[in-house]
């Protein structure tokens, strides 16, 4: 029974668990929402979203919150408002904002996070004019995934300085690699963070954000955040691909009505639970590409050797359009050549030997 | 979970559902109570359950988890059924399927969506304030009256004069002894074997511990238990930094403030007779003990008035078995004293070496190797948590905190002394296949309640009766 | 019995008559002390320091902190051309000279993990790319993988080395013979390069090294050298004349700190030097989708029977880890996400630039993660504070030049090293 054994102290420390963030980015444009206007308003979207955002809060003490909208024009922080500076103390608690409402019925936590994504979604809503709906239907979904991971990238800063976890600081003063100290040694006892992003724009309009998108979901990959999806109307290539690569949960919603089910039931498992439940994922993941020439999606294409461009078909004058290397487009797919052609070396700087012919020297013994 | 939550859910378990049913009245006692004695995966549970109108068929739970966890699941939903927060009943195809049950359900969703007049979460005091009380000054009042409590205990004013001396209500010692923690030898105050165990617990396990005590021995001043918990719970879910308004409250409720305030859990000012705020005892009570960033215990390790920053810890422990603790606290001092042999003593620093001489004083007194390591663990200081962070984890065990070497050591000098525990608990035996023994037998290791068994006896043996019982009586009726 | 011995003997004076000792140019002076020759300086640290106001130290620590944290970050940024796709040859170091323990725990077994973090970086951050593993034992090169682009066969091939132990002598010359074999088929649009990860002072090489380094150049292939003891010539020597003339190729490794990052350096792809060097070309390639299937098939490429899988655009055939060559039809199989990974190497976000107090008050928090900026002091403080160390913002913030947004260090770090996004810029919008 007492048995001293290997496994036995690390029980005690099994139980120190660290508490998990979740950041949830709101697709708030009009366009998409307009279309769902019938099924599912955004205002009572917004309170399943506000009901699931409680439930979160409510499985730890410690567990914190953050809530982006990618809109038509910017990307804005609901919360944390960036406007009352200091929002989160050293416990991330929530700082006292000076506007209590006494209303005794009501979790306060709950109630500050509430008052403040209200309010600040109003706020972004009327300062949207018609001048920014106007040809403009996609969603800035890409810096809404930079500002949720600063975010995260400062939190998990500042959850392992109070916790004295790794600490990312001192990494660079004795100058380890950045994918060392991104990536942590022990899953258990750093932040847990998530993003889940609901979604309602199809992705084609947003494919001029490609690069940016695709960072930010490189980014979380490195430092395993997975991305979980909630899409409520239209299918996106992107965030199918967002999901496959970080392990998270997509789901489509079939009846957009039903958002507060699907919330509790897939999203509100944090990583820990995870590992103990099956979840919804899709198993056929769309891997095409967009080419950059027609924005045709392709299941084969033409990749310039230099930036990695994907075409449908050869450019025209054999010319890359983003970087104007030419390319000999003749030989693609074509064989290395047996012999290859010497080419003059640029910066040659011992000029003797570069005619030497090739001697073949067997290794002794081989 | 460990001893953390073990007591208080102990506790609430030995509670009859009729209490139960009372408690969940309150969204705030749903809420804590979901916060702070469910395991991860029983939340999940209950969330999904939540805003489900049909039962889910017990069937398809177990396809939600995966087939690897089938231990945790059932851990999660005995616990769940034990505080009467889960129910099965029948569907209409007759399908076993699972429920939540209605107070706690209700009293949930009220605490998530924040509807009707309950008045669960407190009110706020309205009157204009003419004393500031600032977080700092509740941090410094629950520190110097908990300190004091503790330095009670364990008798700490022997040792330092200097230290003012808090007064300590006569309540407050009765409740000590009532817990068996210390024992009245004339005069004198001397700490028992359970007292040991007590004090060098983390700072939320005690707050509990003792208000269960408070609970308990509430029913014998006339005091109703469920009131005295739902107000507990109350408190939990205050606001630190706030007052609030005490002429909303029984007089019950009064009266337990007061008490409360005695411990340091609220604070009351005397000035001004309408309000209370509670402090960062009451507010922490339903995170986990880790969650606690422990301003709290990390000002109570060092000289008053200078909060510890971040991070609580202040103890080095290195692998030759010498212990530095970065403390002045003549509290915490006494407590390393316990198990150390003291060697020097510096302002900020004392130094020493764990011996086996030292450990076995200690666990003659009662106090368990467990018990020095956890206590070790709670306060080690941010460089070895740093330093254990840095190394890398060896297939995804994550590496310890202390040197191996030293809780290794410090176990096996409590098992030279130490080769008998006992367990209560009950035998089940007399079965007449090894089919019948076998099924209730993995159903007890599954969930957690299996202390030993043998298979050739066909006999085993649990620390709790009931839902095993259970299952043999739905085994019967199921086999019928 | 007695004759044969005596031969034996005889042999092996003969063999090193033969044998071209290349030696570096004073090993045993350079041995301990001046590990890293040039690059070794003595730094005084404690001159820095300068008492702050409240006659503590602490802040000019922590600006010092802050400028290590952004020096590491101030690297060029015009978009450059680059070898994104790659062939590399690791040639890892097996002789004797590697079980000296002045690297913790050994140089071998340090070598070995670092090699493994290695490829898995390279794979990272090349993921179209292809490499190969030799070891340098006994005077031997020896193949420990093959060129390709499946990170998990170099990572067992190396982690099979760990159970061995180091022998012999090295030689580079038969080393970089063999890596030049196996680049020697490679396609011209991508790159050629060797690194070495050298821990011996010498190389015994059966012929001349000088007339191999005349092939690797007229191969275009490029090598670097990761040196543990200490400067070696003929190292030296190599790596300038394989890059051009480029001497920084060449690192002896100062401590376990900068090995690695010496290491990881390699991983980025390197910078093409004219257009006309390496032939650009236009690569078909194929996109499959992944696909599951109710029951399990053989894979084209091991021929293991599984169930997911991706088909092959153009044949469907069925492979079972991408990117791939298609077994049949010799398609190169990639995924998009594959492609988009190498992105931020050829459109780099720009350096952020450091905001004095004059312009400081336009921001109060920063712009990404929210915290608050020191705020801005009167005027006639400013010169005092601005005097400090250099390469940090007085004011705390950084700014974006193209958004003019205001960051503080840790997002710029975050910004530019691991997102590669500037939040700025992407939450505002083409506006």
């Amino acid at each position: 029974m007492n048995t001293v054994d290997a496994s036995e102290h690390y029980e005690l420390g099994a139980t120190d668990l660290a508490p998990s963030l979740l950041t949830i980015v709101i697709d708030t444009n009009p366009h998409a929402w307009d279309i769902l206007e019938e099924s599912l308003p955004l205002s009572k979207a917004i309170a399943n979203i506000l009901v699931f955002i409680n439930a979160h809060l409510a499985c730890n003490y410690a567990n914190e919150i953050a809530v982006v909208a990618s809109h038509t024009h910017k990307a804005a922080w609901l919360y944390p408002s960036q406007t009352l500076s200091h929002s989160t103390d050293q416990d991330g608690d929530i700082s006292m904002s000076t506007d209590t409402t006494p209303q005794p019925n009501k979790y306060r936590p709950f109630r500050i996070v509430e008052d403040q994504v209200t309010r600040n979604l109003k706020e972004l809503m009327e300062s949207t004019t018609p001048d920014h709906l106007r040809g403009n239907t996609s969603t800035m979904l890409a810096g809404a995934l930079t500002l949720a991971l600063s975010h995260i990238n400062r939190r998990t800063i500042a959850w392992a300085e109070e916790h004295g976890g790794a600490n990312p600081d001192d990494a660079p003063a004795e100058g380890t690699a950045p994918s060392n100290r991104y990536s942590a040694s022990n899953e258990d006892e750093k932040l847990q963070s998530r993003i889940l992003i609901v979604s309602v724009s199809g992705s084609s309009d947003s494919a001029h954000q490609y690069i940016p998108v695709m960072n930010s979901i490189f980014a979380c990959q490195r430092l395993h955040i997975p991305i979980d999806v909630c899409k409520l109307s239209g299918d996106a290539v992107f965030l199918q691909q967002a999901c496959d690569a970080t392990k998270g949960v997509y789901m489509s919603l079939a009846e957009p009505r039903g958002l507060l089910q699907y919330l509790m039931m897939a999203f509100l498992p944090d990583q820990r639970s995870r590992r103990h439940l099956v979840l919804p994922t899709r198993v056929d993941v769309d891997f095409r590409a967009a080419c950059f020439c027609h924005r045709r999606v392709v299941d084969v294409g033409f990749v310039c050797s230099i930036c990695l461009s994907i075409f449908c078909e050869p450019p025209p004058g054999s010319e890359c359009l983003t970087c104007g290397t030419h390319l000999d487009a003749g030989n693609y797919n074509s064989k290395p050549a047996l012999l290859p052609r010497k080419k003059k070396k640029k910066k040659k700087v011992n000029g003797a030997s570069g005619a030497g012919t090739p001697i073949s020297v067997s290794t002794p013994g081989s | 979970m460990a001893s953390a939550t073990s007591r208080p859910l102990e506790y609430l378990e030995g509670l009859p559902g009729t209490t139960f049913y009372k408690l969940y009245q309150q969204p705030s006692t749903a809420l804590a109570i979901f916060r702070r004695m469910l395991p991860d995966l029983a939340k999940c549970f209950v969330m999904a359950l939540l805003y489900q109108k049909d039962p889910l068929p017990t069937a398809d739970l177990e396809i939600w988890v995966s087939s690897d966890s089938k231990k945790e699941r059932d851990n999660a939903i005995s616990i769940l059924g034990r505080l009467h927060v889960l129910s099965t009943t029948l569907t209409g195809e007759n399908v076993r399927a699972y429920v939540l049950t209605n107070p706690f359900a209700a009293s949930l969703r009220q605490a998530l969506m924040g509807a009707e007049d309950s008045q669960s979460f407190g009110m706020f005091s309205r009157a204009p304030e003419h004393l500031q009380t600032s977080v700092a000054d509740l941090d410094e009042y629950a520190r110097q009256q908990w300190e004091g409590v503790m330095g009670y205990m364990v008798g700490t004013s022997a040792f330092s004069g200097q230290r003012e001396t808090v007064n300590l209500s006569k309540g407050v010692k009765q409740l000590l002894q009532a817990g068996h923690l210390v024992e009245l030898r004339g005069n004198r105050v001397d700490i028992t074997k359970d007292g040991f165990g007590f004090v060098l617990q983390d700072v939320n396990t005690q707050v509990w511990h003792i208000l269960i005590l408070y609970v308990e021995s509430a029913e014998a001043i006339g005091m109703d238990s469920v009131e005295v918990l739902s107000f507990l719970f109350l408190l939990s879910s205050l606001e630190l930094g706030q007052s609030y308004d005490k002429s909303h409250l029984t007089p019950n409720q009064t009266r337990t403030l007061a008490d409360l305030t005695d411990f340091g859990i609220v604070y009351q000012n005397d000035a001004d007779p309408t309000r209370f705020y509670p402090t960062r005892l009451a507010t922490t009570l339903t995170s986990d003990s880790s969650a606690l960033s422990n301003p709290v215990t990390g000002s109570l390790t060092g000289p008053a008035g200078q909060t510890g920053g971040s991070g609580s810890g202040f103890i080095i422990i290195e692998t030759n078995y010498r212990l530095y603790a970065y403390t002045s606290s003549p509290l915490q001092i006494s407590l390393i004293s316990l198990f150390t042999n003291l060697k020097y003593r510096f302002p900020n620093l004392v130094t020493g070496k764990i011996t086996r001489q030292s450990v076995r004083r200690a666990i003659e007194m009662g106090i368990t190797a467990d018990q020095i390591i956890s206590y070790l663990l709670s306060h080690a200081h941010p460089q070895l948590r740093k330093h254990s962070a840095a190394q890398p984890s060896n297939k995804g065990v994550p590496a310890s905190i202390l040197p191996p070497t030293v809780t290794d050591q410090i176990r096996l000098w409590q098992l030279e002394r130490d080769r008998l525990r006992a367990t209560a608990g009950f035998l089940f035996k007399d079965f007449t296949s090894l089919a019948e023994y076998q099924a209730p037998c993995q159903y007890a290791a599954e969930i957690g309640v299996l202390v030993w068994k043998s298979d050739r006896k066909r006999m085993f043996f649990v620390t709790r009766h009931e839902q095993v019982a259970m299952y043999l009586r739905n085994q019967k009726a199921g086999g019928r | 019995m007695a004759d044969s011995d005596e031969e034996y003997v005889g042999d092996v004076t003969e063999d090193e008559d033969e044998l071209q000792v290349t030696r570096g140019d004073n090993p045993r002076a350079k041995k301990r002390k001046q590990r890293g020759g040039a690059e070794w300086e003595l730094s005084r640290t404690w001159e820095t320091l300068v008492e702050g106001a409240d006659g503590t130290i602490s802040s000019t620590v922590e600006g010092l902190l802050e400028a290590n944290k952004r020096k590491r970050l101030l690297k060029d940024t015009t978009p450059l051309q680059r070898g994104i796709i790659r062939h590399l040859i690791l040639i890892i170091d097996l002789s004797q000279s590697m079980s000296e323990k002045d690297l913790r725990p050994t140089r071998y077994l340090l070598t070995l993990r670092y090699a493994q973090e290695f490829v898995r970086e390279f794979f990272e951050q090349n993921p179209i790319s292809q490499l190969g593993v030799l070891g340098l034992r006994d005077g031997l090169a020896l193949r420990v993988s093959d060129m390709s682009g499946n990170p998990t066969e170099h990572l067992t091939a190396i982690q099979a080395l760990k159970t061995q132990d180091p022998k012999g002598l090295p030689s580079l010359q038969n080393g970089l013979e063999m890596a030049r074999g196996a680049l020697f088929h490679t396609p011209s649009h991508g790159t050629r390069e060797v690194l070495i990860i050298f821990g011996s002072l010498l190389s015994s090489d059966p012929g001349d090294i000088h007339q191999t380094i005349g092939t690797l150049i007229s191969d275009k292939v490029r090598v670097g050298v990761v040196g543990l003891a200490a400067q070696v010539a003929i190292c030296r020597e190599l790596c300038t004349k394989t890059n051009g003339g480029d001497e920084t190729a060449y690192g002896v490794a100062l401590n376990e700190q900068h090995f690695r990052e010496l290491m990881m350096d390699v991983t980025t792809p390197p910078a093409a030097y004219s257009q006309k060097e390496s032939a650009s070309s236009l690569l078909m390639m194929g996109f499959p989708s992944r696909t599951v299937e109710t029951a399990p098939s053989l894979c084209a490429c091991h021929s293991k029977p599984s169930r997911g899988g991706y088909l092959c655009s153009r044949c469907n055939s069925k492979v079972c880890n991408l990117p791939a060559e298609c077994p049949s039809c010799g398609l190169t199989l990639i995924l998009s996400t594959h492609l988009a990974r190498s992105y931020h190497h050829l459109f780099p976000l720009i350096n952020w630039i450091e905001v004095p107090w004059r312009r400081a008050s336009k921001s109060s928090a920063c712009f990404a993660c929210g915290i608050s900026f020191p705020s801005v002091p009167p005027e006639d403080q400013w010169l005092v504070t601005e005097s400090q160390t250099k390469g940090m913002s007085v004011s705390s913030r950084y700014e974006c030049t193209a958004c003019h947004s205001h960051f503080c260090i840790d997002c710029d770090l975050f910004a530019h090293e691991v997102v590669h996004n500037c939040p700025g810029c992407q939450s505002k919008g083409a506006e």
